[in-house]
C-alpha cells in the first residue's frame, strides 16, 4: 500500500447545520496545520455543497434554536456556514459531491457551489486509503 | 542568548528555557507581534495563528493572547506539529500568553 500522507479525509453524510460545521471546523483546524484535507459529502450531506442547501438547519426540534447557535458561534469567531466553507477553501480545503448521490437526487454540476469538485468513491477511497485520518460525520 | 532589543517578558518557571535568564529572572527575547485572539474559541484561534505566522519572517516571535481553555492543548499541539518553536507560555488568569518562534 501506497505511504500515508500528511492529509486528512473526511465522509459527511448528513445534511444537518451540526453535521456540517463540524467537517468545516475540523477541516480549517487540519489545514492550518498544514495538513492536506478532503471533504466528501455523499447522501444528504450533497445538499450542503449545493447552491440551495448552504443554509442548514439543526436536526428535529433543534431546529428552532439554529439561529441562536449562529449568534453565540459568531460572539467567538466561528463565522456563518457560507462563511466558514469560503475560508476553508481559501486555506486549500477540498470539497467533493459524490457523483451517485447527484444522480440520486437528481443534483446537476451546475447546482454545486463554485469550487466543489466531482468524485466517485474508489477516487474518494483511493485518496482515503493514503490519508493519516480518516474521520465519517453522520 | 541575543540581547534585548525590545519588550522584554518573564520566563514561565516551568520552562524549559529557564537556563537562559538574566540576573533578576527574566528571559531577554524581542516579540515581533502580537496576536490578540481573545474571545475566540476553537479552532478560531488555531486559524488566525497559521495565517499570522505565515505573514512572518523566519527567526521572529510572535506573542499569542487567548482565552480559550483549548488553546491551552491545541497550541502546543499545532506548534509540534508544524515545526515551530513554542519558546515560553505564560498565564495570567484566563489569560494564556504563548510565544512562538517562528520556523
Amino acid at each position: 500500500m501506497a505511504d500515508k500522507q500528511d492529509r486528512m479525509c473526511m465522509v459527511v453524510s448528513e445534511g444537518s447545520f451540526d453535521k456540517a460545521m463540524m467537517p468545516l471546523i475540523m477541516g480549517t483546524t487540519a489545514a492550518a496545520t498544514g495538513t492536506d484535507v478532503h471533504v466528501f459529502y455523499t447522501f444528504f450531506g450533497t445538499k450542503l455543497v449545493t447552491k440551495k442547501g448552504s443554509k442548514p438547519k439543526l436536526p428535529g426540534m433543534w431546529r428552532l434554536f439554529t439561529g441562536m447557535f449562529i449568534k453565540r458561534m459568531k460572539a467567538v469567531g466561528i463565522g456563518s456556514y457560507a462563511e466558514m466553507l469560503r475560508q476553508a477553501q481559501d486555506m486549500g480545503v477540498s470539497f467533493y459531491a459524490c457523483t451517485t448521490t447527484m444522480g440520486l437526487m437528481g443534483v446537476k454540476e451546475s447546482d454545486l457551489l463554485p469550487g466543489v469538485k466531482i468524485l466517485g468513491a474508489a477516487a474518494f477511497l483511493k485518496l482515503a486509503a493514503e490519508s493519516q485520518t480518516t474521520l465519517f460525520i453522520g | 542568548m541575543a540581547k534585548a532589543r525590545g519588550n522584554v517578558y518573564l520566563c514561565p518557571r516551568e520552562s524549559a528555557l529557564r537556563g537562559i535568564v538574566n540576573t533578576v529572572g527574566e528571559i531577554l527575547l524581542q516579540k515581533d507581534a502580537t496576536l490578540d485572539a481573545k474571545g475566540l474559541m476553537c479552532p478560531m484561534p488555531i486559524v488566525h495563528l497559521a495565517k499570522k505566522i505565515k505573514e512572518m519572517k523566519s527567526g521572529q516571535v510572535l506573542e499569542l493572547l487567548a482565552d480559550d481553555v483549548g488553546a491551552k492543548e491545541d497550541v502546543p499541539a499545532w506548534c509540534s506539529r508544524t515545526g515551530n518553536q513554542l519558546v515560553g507560555t505564560e498565564t495570567e488568569g484566563k489569560l494564556l500568553k504563548f510565544y512562538i518562534k517562528v520556523k
